[in-house]
């Protein structure tokens, strides 16, 4: 799962990114809603987490420049504008969510996690694919009943294939998913975890499609 | 409590006591002189009738004029009885011998006007009580001042209500402006008002724009104020949160170094709003003083110097020749020269350089403050004195607020402040104050 951060402050950007990093998601972070609407475009995201008072381009032309190259990608909108006007406004222009500074971590990886499911088309909060089923709130994950206890990454992984049923995952996009740009990936990371993962849910779970990536059968 | 309305009827009414009075007495005095007058010349006329024909047989006249309604009192003196003829007796005694003429003797302890003729043979004394000519111009006075007495207590109740109507307006005034409220500070309406009121009315609108004016921006920096602490506490709320669930001591000092950093952060932004309104033009501050800025500026960047290398900065002073002294607060100037370095320091990227000269130009002592940081677009120039605006510089967590201190603290000193960028496009902060007064005795320049 990556998430774009888009947040000027520095402080409040780092410990949002940290909060996030620490659910298993890879975080691109800028700081500026130029380079905001460049990174939409460029990368895959399951979630835009958007601070509305930007530098060089406002928030919510940001939002509307999104929704207008039809990317669909979820956006929470958090900000300090708290009127309802401007939460009206937010919504209008495209947001999914609405979050007013000051909140909780908590509280924003809980609504993270809301807006990724219903993006996913899934309305009850833990995904079950056979025998496996995932907690995205708790991270519990378990297998044929029995808890299983999984790294960041590899849940992060279990996660993107788990996501929609039958969905193959190159390793690029498997990549995509896991890390952040700035984050260096040594060239067999998504084997390594994959490999893992076999060992602790048994060889037949994820399935190698010859050529084209990664799919999960969990029957 | 003191009552233009009670206050305006007695006075009222005692100046028409008095006029009435004053017409009273005066009518009093010229009623009484006509009639002296006038029975002066009766006192006469009696004694002439009684020279003319009565004269001679007393006995005759005793019986004649005897009668007690009479007004006068005669009597006649003649050698031939030892008493003299007395037309009434008044007391036990008769009247002294007077004077032929007028005369006014005091008879049986009351006052008597007489008249007194010697006929050859015979003295005739007329008399008269002087009380009865007081009495009678009394009664004219009386006559004109009975109306006013009548009058008055009518005049009390007119002039009650006149007054009350005249007042008027001012209660109108009075209920236009307890509806007002420090959130609907309109004008009073002056439409209809007389013009002795108008003027009150005129500086009381004047009153509630001015205070209407500083409520407004008092909400604004209220709201503005609390909307920017809102980012240094969502980012402590944030800091605190990951702090509780660091796994590791490693990540656990880490957040909480950076909780420290939050912490710093907003107490600057607190530090920074509490020195906005100190500096608020209507809190009264110390009284003005003779600064010299050279001093101030080598003094301020002495305790910048940490900060300067922390960053690796280099910071220089240049205090040019010339008197630079500015008339003052100087705790505020402090806080201008304190943030227009301060600025510099944390918008240059680490290993810069700084320089603040301070010079006399003119009638004005000019501080410039130079670094070798990005600078701020041209279009961004007017922008950045807002309260709470923040420029595009990412990374640098400022509060927004040092150039609209500055800006505050120049208009408070009558200067100005401009920014400019050096030949690299840096930026330049050009602030010029007024140098100490002309037409003080040190710097007094005589033509």
């Amino acid at each position: 799962m990556r998430i774009l951060l888009v947040e000027d402050d520095s402080m409040i950007g780092d410990s949002v990114a940290d909060g996030l990093k620490a659910e298993g998601y890879a975080v691109d972070w800028v700081r500026d809603g130029k380079e905001a609407e460049a990174a939409v475009g460029a990368s895959p995201y399951s979630l835009v987490v958007l601070d509305l008072g930007l530098p060089r381009r406002d928030g919510i032309e940001v939002l509307r420049s999104i929704r207008e190259r039809r990317i669909g990608v979820p956006v929470l909108v958090m900000t300090a504008r708290d009127t309802v006007r401007d939460r009206i406004k937010g919504l209008d222009a495209g947001a999914d969510d609405y979050l007013v500074k000051p909140f909780d971590l908590d509280e924003l990886t809980a609504r993270v996690r809301a807006l990724i499911r219903r993006a996913a088309g899934r309305a009850e909060p833990v995904i079950e694919r056979g025998q496996l089923t995932l907690n995205p709130a708790t991270r519990e994950v378990t297998w044929r009943g029995e808890p299983v206890s999984l790294s960041a990454r590899e849940y992060a992984l279990v996660a993107a294939l788990a996501e929609r049923a039958g969905l193959v995952l190159s390793r690029a996009q498997l990549e995509e998913k896991l890390y952040g740009w700035n984050e260096t990936v040594a060239s067999n990371a998504v084997e390594v975890h994959i490999h893992n993962l076999r060992k602790k849910l048994g060889e037949g779970v994820i399935h190698n499609v010859r050529g084209m990536g990664y799919t999960l059968v969990a029957e | 409590m003191t009552s233009i309305r009670r206050w305006l009827l007695a006075a009222l009414l005692t100046a028409l006591a008095v006029a009435g009075l004053t017409a009273a007495s005066a009518t009093y005095f010229s009623a009484r002189d006509e009639v002296d007058d006038l029975l002066d010349e009766e006192l006469r006329q009696v004694a002439l009738s009684l020279r003319d024909h009565a004269v001679l047989d007393l006995r005759r006249l005793e019986s004649v004029s005897a009668n007690p309604a009479q007004r006068v009192l005669v009597q006649i003196w003649d050698p031939a009885f030892d008493r003299p003829y007395v037309s009434r007796l008044v007391g036990d005694s008769p009247m002294p011998r007077t004077d032929e003429g007028y005369a006014t003797v005091i008879h049986d302890s009351r006052s008597w006007r007489v008249f007194t003729l010697f006929t050859g043979r015979q003295l005739i004394q007329v008399a008269q009580p002087t009380a009865l000519r007081t009495e009678l111009a009394a009664r004219t006075a009386s006559r004109l001042l009975l109306p006013v007495l009548i009058v008055l207590p009518f005049l009390g109740l007119a002039g009650w209500w006149i007054v009350g109507r005249g007042l008027a307006p001012l209660g109108r005034i009075a209920g236009a402006v307890k509806e007002r409220s420090p959130t609907a500070l309109t004008p009073v309406p002056t439409t209809a008002l007389p013009v002795e009121i108008r003027p009150l009315a005129d500086a009381l609108n004047d009153l509630l724009a001015r205070l209407d004016h500083s409520f407004t921006l008092q909400r604004r920096f209220a709201a503005d104020a609390a909307h920017e602490l809102r980012t240094p506490l969502t980012a402590l709320n944030l800091q605190v949160q990951l702090a509780e669930r660091a796994a590791s001591d490693d990540e656990r000092a880490r957040a909480f170094e950076k909780l420290r950093q939050g912490l710093r952060r907003a107490t600057r932004l607190v530090q920074q709003l509490l020195t906005m309104a100190r500096l608020d033009p209507d809190a009264a501050a110390s009284p003005p003083t003779v600064i010299d800025t050279s001093t101030l500026v080598a003094s301020v960047i002495e305790d910048l110097r940490p900060l300067a290398a922390e960053r690796h900065i280099n910071v220089t002073p240049r205090v040019g020749s010339g008197d630079c002294r500015v008339t003052g607060s100087e705790d505020a100037l402090r806080i201008l020269l304190n943030n227009l370095v301060d600025n510099a320091i944390r918008y240059t990227p680490a290993g810069g350089r700084v320089e603040a000269a301070i010079e006399r130009a003119g009638d004005d002592v000019v501080v410039t403050v130079e670094d070798n940081g990005p600078g701020i677009p041209e279009e961004e120039r007017e922008r950045v004195f807002d309260r709470f605006y923040r420029g595009q510089t990412p990374g640098v967590s400022g509060t927004g607020l040092g150039l609209a201190i500055v800006s505050q603290v120049v208009e408070m000193h009558r200067g100005s402040v401009a920014l400019g960028a050096t030949a690299a496009g840096s930026l330049q902060v050009t602030v010029r104050l007024p140098a100490q007064a002309a037409g003080e005795p040190s710097s007094a320049s005589v033509r």
